[in-house]
């Protein structure tokens, strides 16, 4: 159990093996070189790449088929199998004059362990054509995600972050939006039944990938 | 490529670089016994690797910590691995730094001119326990959070400034999420940043030293480049093998979440803090405060540690001796504590149980956080707080188990035990229940063993002292007026068992039963409608064969066969109500008013429960848990504690027997 305690000179630790010692080994060495950087490149390889594929789960997991529709929950009464959420307004109360509505939509969210029930996801545009048919708008600005507001003066929809305009019908009227407003599928209805002439406002509320020329659900 | 490299090189002299790092002179050749070292500097790194993963999904709050962790290991892709990875090479890291510092030690690598560097290789062992500690309450579930509470309980007993490094610590006087936000801080910034700048001075403090060499003449000398690298990336590897097989194979453990509300006897540091743990719990150490055993005495220890260099310098030789001496010491002394613990904990019933109830709370929690309805926004500590497979064993074992059994046990799966004999003599045994064991109640054997075997069903209560005092009045020829299931009216039908148990009967007891099970509506038992309709029959009209033809139940439980309502006393028949007997509601209002006339009346020896003794929560989760009314699990329950031998028959007619 003798220690040799080296003398303390930096530049040893940096003294190259004598030619002596190292020539008649280097075919050995090579191999143990090559063995050496192969085991360190697997020590570093097999964590990183379990760590890189865990950090991809986003997009490598398959998500539990979680239904669209409910389970169960106070919005359960409000939401049908093909996504149509029935709004909280009526449809008399929809001015008739064509001027837009800002109404929230709410829904249950599921969000990694979480499941909100019956909480605000979003908001639309809702408005009365001259022919008493409803249409609906996200409120979401196809073009970066900003809140498209309605601008009483000039009696259209404008975007205040990027000037994105848009006529009343969901047409853009200037080239800073990729596309016209995202319509939603409206219906109105009796007791859950469809009915042109019923008060039940029923939305199917989706968000659309911004930035594209065409519409993609996210 | 060359000249590419070259230019590199001109620019930032990597190629010095690389050569002082990997052509660091090796005197005697390259040796097995240098590796521990690199294997610190391995595990480290894999905890970057996996820490900073985990931290991609890991939210420090109590309402998240555990939901966080639980979607980490039971819903993300390699989860369960990366946490795993993270779990066993923390430990490794506790494992592969006591050998490394023994080693110094041993070799007297502490001894002039590497003091220093052994200090620092002290700080460095001090950061990696505080990380294991840090780390250990961050999941926030029940073994983290009790474990935790104990370790910033021992911080507030040192001397002069404890409460203050508490309050620092935990960010308030009591657990929160300033807590979580605080360690996390610690765990994953503070913590590490010092592990780094330490780690980067004791290894250029080592690199300046050099080695210290075992045996110069031990083979020619050589470079760290590959020799020793390849005995390096060997054991690297051998340590990344171990982990993984743990990960994957073991797994990391992730128990019920953190209520403060909910005891947790299971509680144990990790079992490389056991050591201390024990040695806590030694009486006389216990005597002299938790400051001395749990800070001051390993203070001194971590003070020869530290003093090993002057003790060395002050002795010579012998300080050497010494120190090694005390290294093997500590080495056993820890050794011997550790395993006193493992060895006492797994033959301690009481810790076992605990054990399975944390086990089966675990289970529970995760099953109920994988459902549809995933975890509600007052996380998962709602769950359980909330479910009847939970709640209902404690409930019973806190207010029924005092006469009543499950299946044997007190409802948690803990035999019920009592202190008998006085001064000298006193003893714990087992308790004999003095009412019948409910588990199974309201179901088929059950119901059946009521009709067929009612003087042995009910026998229990023979245990009973007011069963006893009131057969000692009837030996004496007074009057009395009790429940005796050898003799009443009941006990004479459900006696003549010859017609009840005869051929021609044997379709009528099973329609019977099957009526009762289907009027007790337990979830999960699937009734045979055609036969309950026959057993109504059977009940209500009496349609026997044999000596009972034309019996029937209804002939004095009026009710049978009715929704149950609470019979107002003037309005009873005197019988107990059978109306949806075992049902919720029947059992709702039972456990509220047994000695109602509906019931038992005067006969009635249970404790009536007012919703001051058992609130309408509780009762709820208790009769739910008693019906099957919860979700449905896959947990394994606590195994009956029933044996042929221990049958309640034989134990009431032989009490001396079945008391050890």
């Amino acid at each position: 159990m003798t220690t040799i305690d080296s003398p303390l000179a930096a530049d040893e630790g940096t003294q190259e093996t004598s030619p002596q010692m190292a020539a008649p080994e280097t075919r050995r060495n090579a191999v143990v070189s090559f063995m050496t950087a192969a085991l360190s490149f697997l020590l570093v390889a097999v964590p990183s790449t379990l760590g890189g594929l865990f950090f991809l789960d986003p997009i490598l997991r398959k998500k539990n088929a979680a239904s669209p529709g409910n389970a169960g929950g106070a919005v359960a009464a409000k939401k049908d199998s093909e996504g149509f959420i029935r709004l909280d307004v009526s449809a008399s109360s929809v001015p008739a004059d064509g001027t837009p509505v800002a109404v929230t939509i709410r829904d249950d969210i599921e969000d990694a362990w979480n499941r909100f029930v019956d909480v605000p996801v979003g908001s639309i545009w809702l408005r009365k054509n001259p022919d008493g048919g409803l249409v609906a708008f996200n409120s979401v600005c196809p073009h970066l995600g900003c809140s498209v507001n309605f601008r009483r003066s000039e009696n259209d929809f404008f975007c205040p972050c990027h000037t994105s305009a848009f006529s009343l019908d969901g047409k853009k009227t200037n080239d800073i939006p990729p596309r016209n407003m995202d319509g939603l599928a409206v219906v109105t209805r009796t007791d859950g039944k469809e009915d042109p002439a019923g008060t039940e406002i029923w939305v199917r509320f989706q968000n659309f990938r911004r930035t594209t020329a065409e519409q993609i659900p996210l | 490529m060359n000249a590419l490299l070259n230019w590199l090189d001109n620019r930032t002299g990597y190629k010095a670089l690389m050569h002082e790092a990997l052509y660091e002179r090796v005197p005697g050749g390259a040796r097995w016994r240098y590796v521990w070292g690199s294997t610190l500097v391995f595990t480290f790194v894999l905890q970057m690797i996996t820490g900073l993963m985990l931290w991609t999904a890991y939210s420090p709050s109590t309402r998240t910590a555990w939901e966080s962790v639980f979607y980490i290991q039971h819903e993300m892709y390699l989860g369960n691995v990366i946490r795993g990875i993270h779990h066993f090479a923390a430990q490794a890291m506790v494992v592969l730094m006591a050998i490394h510092l023994v080693q110094v030690v041993i070799d007297g690598a502490y001894r002039a001119p590497r003091e220093i560097n052994f200090w620092l290789g002290i700080v460095l062992m001090m950061i990696v326990l505080g990380l294991s500690l840090t780390g250990y309450l961050l999941p926030w579930d029940q073994k983290g959070y009790y474990a935790t509470q104990v370790t910033t309980n021992i911080m507030s007993a040192t001397p002069g400034v404890g409460q203050q490094v508490q309050l620092l610590a935990q960010g308030g006087p009591e657990y929160g999420h300033l807590t979580l936000t605080r360690f996390f801080a610690m765990h994953a910034g503070l913590l590490p940043g010092l592990l780094i700048a330490f780690l980067a001075l004791h290894i250029a403090a080592f690199r300046r030293q050099g080695l210290t060499v075992h045996d110069p003449k031990h083979a020619p000398d050589t470079t760290f480049w590959p020799d020793q690298v390849l005995r390096d990336a060997v054991v690297c590897l051998a340590v990344l093998a171990v982990v993984l097989l743990l990960a994957i194979f073991k797994g990391a453990e992730l128990s019920a979440p953190a209520d403060p509300a909910v005891k947790f006897d299971a509680a144990r540091p990790e079992w490389y803090f056991l050591f201390l743990f024990r040695f806590l719990k030694f009486h006389s150490v216990e005597a002299l405060g938790v400051a001395f055993g749990a800070i001051i005495v390993p203070g001194i220890l971590m003070g020869i540690l530290t003093l090993m260099p002057l003790t060395a310098k002050a002795l010579g030789s012998f300080g050497h001796t010494l120190n090694k001496a005390f290294i093997w010491l500590m080495a056993i002394g820890i050794t011997v504590l550790t395993v006193m613990a493992f060895y006492e904990d797994a033959n301690n019933p009481s810790h076992l149980a605990a054990l399975a109830e944390a086990h089966r709370d675990a289970e529970r929690a995760r099953e109920l956080a994988s459902g549809p309805s995933k975890i509600p926004l007052e996380g998962a500590v709602s769950l359980l707080r909330n479910d009847p497979f939970t709640q209902g064993p404690r409930l019973f074992a806190q207010h029924c188990s005092s006469c009543h059994r499950y299946n044997g046990h007190d409802g948690r799966g803990t035999v019920v035990t009592e202190m008998t004999g006085e001064g000298e003599n006193k003893k714990s045994s087992v308790a004999l229940a003095t009412a019948t064991d409910l588990g199974g109640f309201g179901r088929r054997e059950w119901m059946k063993a009521v009709v067929v075997d009612y003087p042995a069903h009910f026998s229990a209560v023979k245990n009973a002292g007011w069963y006893k005092a009131a057969k000692a009045k009837v030996a004496a020829g007074e009057e009395v007026t009790f429940l005796d299931p050898e003799s009443s009216e009941m006990a004479d039908w459900s006696g003549d068992s010859a017609a009840l148990k005869s051929p021609e009967n044997a379709e009528n007891v099973k329609a019977i039963v099957e009526f009762l099970a289907a009027e007790a509506g337990h979830s999960g038992v699937e009734i045979d409608s055609a036969l309950a309709e026959k057993g109504r029959s059977v009940a209500v009209d009496g349609t026997w064969e044999g000596a009972i033809a034309g019996t029937s139940c209804a002939g004095c439980h009026s009710s049978i066969g009715s929704d149950f309502t609470p019979i107002a006393d003037d309005a009873a028949d005197g019988y107990p109500t059978l109306a949806k007997y075992a049902s919720e509601a029947w059992l709702k209002d039972f456990i509220r008013h047994p000695d109602a006339k509906r019931h038992y009346g005067s006969k009635n020896q249970m404790p009536s429960y007012a919703p001051e003794q058992l609130t309408d929560t509780d009762l709820d989760l208790l009769v739910r848990w008693l019906t099957g009314n919860y979700t449905k699990t896959a947990v394994a329950d606590y195994p009956s504690l029933i044996t042929q031998s221990a049958a309640p028959e034989k134990a009431a007619a032989e009490p001396a027997a079945a008391t050890p």
